[in-house]
């Protein structure tokens, strides 16, 4: 049993942060906490990581990737959020599933250049009658000669305004007596003719988009796996990556911060005495959270399977719960002050506080709520019946 | 990074598992509650001849010279089994401090005790407060001649009832107050002036007052060094700790496994209640605390296999382990209905365990002042 990363993680780790520590300068955290999407900073700095490969640590050496383990997507994860870099998340969670269900001529033509940071991928499911049941989309898709012929919406495609690809999936066979067997999936250019992007705005102010296909004629190489196929491409890109979860660096500089902040600005009053509790209870929170993630990451990499799938879908749970309750505990230390917006007189730490609050909900519900997690565990890992 | 057991390990695990699956059924752990030594000689001296008890010690001292994670797999099982008797208050609570600080004599007399069955060892650490804190020993051991004689009463001492020697903390230093003037004691449990009650507890596991009047102990009998025993006791109790969440580890692991197989073959409304989303979404929130409470209990004990510090650790693992076992076998009760709040299921036996491991050696409560005070707060 050894819980250390190993000298090639180190290095990574130690290669990519100070990478970013010189590089991720004020220009680009700005356009990453605008939350409105990548700009020309922030793909500047996607492409001096790629130049360097940090995008894709774990793709083989062929694509643009180091051959690494899961551990080294982690580290990445964490570095990119403790530094408010840019997060190529889709194109990244894409690529991890081209490299699965992907033919040869699409690996080459997009991976090496998602790994490049040229190639921005947004992820296409959810539809407005399609969230956690993804298979009852309506988009639909027909063939037409070498093409197919798309009409339809999706919404919540957070990076459909900046990216180049849509990774879309479909209807193809309305009358597929399971539905699941009748979806097909397609790498379409946004540039197409016939798709329009809508901007709506979250309460946190981040920017997604409801995107709009009409007539969009996509060429049938850009299809992914089989024709009504669909279902395992998805699977495969749910269920691809394995790791990702672990290291919390950037959590605990907020506890950090916020125990700087009642020590140093905050009045010590009788009030308060909860604090030091509730803080600790974070930190304790955002370990054990941690050492989960790290252990199922860890086993992902060594091919083990543990009993009832481990501990990666768990820690991702616990994660999201922590980071709600650690922006609750943040406002409640604030008091009044944390409802300040990040321009206004008074502002305590910048704003950013009240900002995560706002944004704390999404994590909870964005790439599979927690719900549908809690019934992927219990029937997948767990082994209770479905209905 | 590799958190997986070692061939060797898996073996230990599956032996020490079997055996106990055997010869520890859950009508001999009830029939220990009710006995008056809580533990059964016969399992001890087959516990003992299979090298469980000396199994950290190393071979000169008739141990089997493995590590502290070896231990913990067996801390586990035995937590999952509700194993009887005074194993981790002999070997964690009394050998580990002797291994630790004990002079050359007193290794060579008491770990070969140990590892054989031989001597069961309790430590007389907890006072009237209950507290794991130095300001809470106020028993006195005052120098005469050769010897200290020592006065106080110390509380909720696990196993001290069939003890043949505690680990006494006591005040050297009478006008010492805090950290300073504490020392550790080898007592011989038949010295005239012991008397020992035992307490009826929520987990019927036989913790006692112990009264100590004038107990005369000799002078060599002082494990570590005088007036300053607080740094080994601190360290006794974070290693507790963390061994007790391995025990605790076990124990929710059961709980879980007995849920999820009863809720698979519950049924109600004509279908296996494990259908419903409620009963799965109790069950995946139990697994979260089982994952999370083994996670950092084994990187702990990996720790201290592995000479690294361990004491922030202790402190956030068994803050968590504390709390996420209740709400384990909370959730478990409450996944099984009516039929595990039955005195003679096994769930109680569980939900009973939970609360004295939470008090074990600090609380979450406790615990989470330790984690506080390392952020920064001054906190008392």
């Amino acid at each position: 049993m050894d819980f250390e990363l190993n000298p090639e993680e180190k290095a990574f780790q130690k290669e990519i942060r100070e990478f970013l520590d010189k590089e991720c300068n004020e220009n680009v955290v700005a356009e990453v906490d605008s939350m409105l999407g990548e700009g020309p900073y922030s793909k500047e700095l996607l492409r001096k990581m790629g130049a360097r490969k940090l995008l894709a640590p774990t793709w083989p050496v062929e694509y643009g990737g180091r051959g690494m383990g899961h551990m080294a997507e982690t580290i990445k994860v964490d570095e990119i959020t403790t530094h408010h870099a840019p997060f190529p998340l889709d194109a990244v969670e894409i690529g991890n599933s081209l490299l699965i269900v992907g033919n040869e001529e699409q690996k080459k033509r997009f991976l090496p250049g998602i790994a490049k940071g040229e190639i921005e991928f947004a992820l296409g499911y959810s539809e407005p009658n399609a969230g956690s049941d993804v298979a009852s989309v309506q988009l639909r898709s027909v063939e037409d000669g070498d093409h197919f012929i798309l009409n339809g919406q999706k919404i919540y495609n957070t990076e459909a305004h900046f990216s180049d690809y849509h990774w879309l999936l479909t209807k193809s066979d309305p009358n597929a007596v399971k539905k699941h067997r009748g979806l097909t999936l397609f790498m379409v250019d946004l540039k197409s003719p016939g798709i329009t992007i809508r901007p709506l705005i979250t309460m946190a102010g981040l920017r997604t988009n409801e995107v709009f296909y009409e007539d969009v004629r996509v060429p049938k190489k850009n299809m992914v796996g089989e024709k009504n196929g669909g279902w395992a491409v998805l699977m495969s890109a749910l269920y691809g990556g394995g790791g990702g979860g672990g290291l919390a660096t950037g959590t605990k500089k907020v506890i950090d911060t916020l125990v700087k902040y009642v020590l140093e600005e905050k009045q010590d009053t009788d009030e308060n005495q909860w604090i030091p509790d509730a803080l600790a209870d974070l930190y304790i929170r955002t370990q054990v959270g941690e050492i989960m993630g790290l252990r199922a990451t860890a086993l992902a990499d060594l091919k083990v399977t543990p009993p009832y799938g481990g501990g990666g879908a768990a820690s991702r749970l616990l994660g999201g719960d922590t980071r709600r309750l650690l922006y609750k505990t943040a406002m409640q230390i604030l008091g009044p002050y944390g409802q300040l917006a990040k321009d206004s007189k008074w502002a305590p730490l910048n704003g950013e506080i009240l900002r995560e609050y706002m944004d704390a909900p999404r994590w909870t519900i964005v790439h599979g709520s927690q719900e549908i997690q809690k019934l992927n565990i219990a029937t997948r890992g767990l082994g209770l019946p479905r209905k | 990074m590799d958190p997986r057991l070692s061939e060797e390990q898996e073996i230990l695990q599956k032996s020490a598992r079997d055996f106990l699956t055997e010869k520890c059924p859950k009508s001999l752990v009830r029939e220990m509650e009710k006995d008056e030594k809580g533990y059964s000689p016969q399992l001890w001296q087959e516990v003992a001849d299979l090298g469980w008890m000396g199994l950290v010690f190393p071979e000169k001292y008739g141990g089997a010279g493995m590590s502290f994670l070896d231990l913990a797999i067996l801390l586990e099982e035995m937590g999952r089994a509700c194993f009887p008797g005074p194993f981790f208050s002999t070997v964690i609570l009394g050998g580990l401090p002797i291994l630790d600080i004990g002079s050359d004599e007193q290794k060579e007399k008491y770990l070969p005790q140990i590892a054989s069955g031989k001597a069961i060892f309790a430590l007389a650490l907890t006072e009237a407060s209950g507290k794991y804190e130095a300001g809470a020993i106020k028993a006195k051991a005052t120098a005469d001649k050769n010897a200290y004689v020592i006065n106080g009463t110390k509380l909720f001492i696990t196993d001290a009832y069939v003890a043949d020697y505690f680990l006494c903390i006591a005040r050297t230093d009478a006008k010492s107050k805090g950290e300073e003037g504490i020392t550790i004691f080898i007592v011989d449990a038949k010295s005239p002036g012991i008397s020992r009650t035992v307490l009826k507890t929520i987990a019927m596991d036989k913790q006692c007052e112990v009264v100590f009047t004038q107990v005369k102990v000799p002078k060599e009998n002082i494990l570590g060094k005088l007036n300053q025993g607080w740094g080994e006791v601190q360290k006794i109790i974070e290693r507790a700790a963390i061994a007790k969440c391995c025990e605790m580890v076990g124990g929710m692991q059961a709980v879980l496994d007995m849920t999820v197989a009863y809720v698979k073959e519950r049924v109600q409304f004509d279908v296996p209640i494990g259908v419903f989303q409620a009963i799965q979404h109790h069950c995946v929130n139990m697994l979260v605390d089982v994952e999370g409470s083994r996670a950092v209990a084994y990187e702990a004990a990996w720790r201290i296999s592995t000479g690294r510090p361990y004491s922030s650790e202790a402190a956030i693992t068994k803050a968590w382990v504390s709390d996420a076992y209740y709400r384990v076998v909370t959730l478990g009760t409450q996944a099984h209905g009516g039929v595990a709040i039955i005195e003679d299921h096994d769930m109680p036996l569980y939900y009973r365990r939970a609360k004295a491991a939470e008090l074990a050696f600090g609380d979450a409560r406790f615990h989470r002042k330790t984690v506080a005070r390392k952020l920064g707060f001054a906190v008392d």
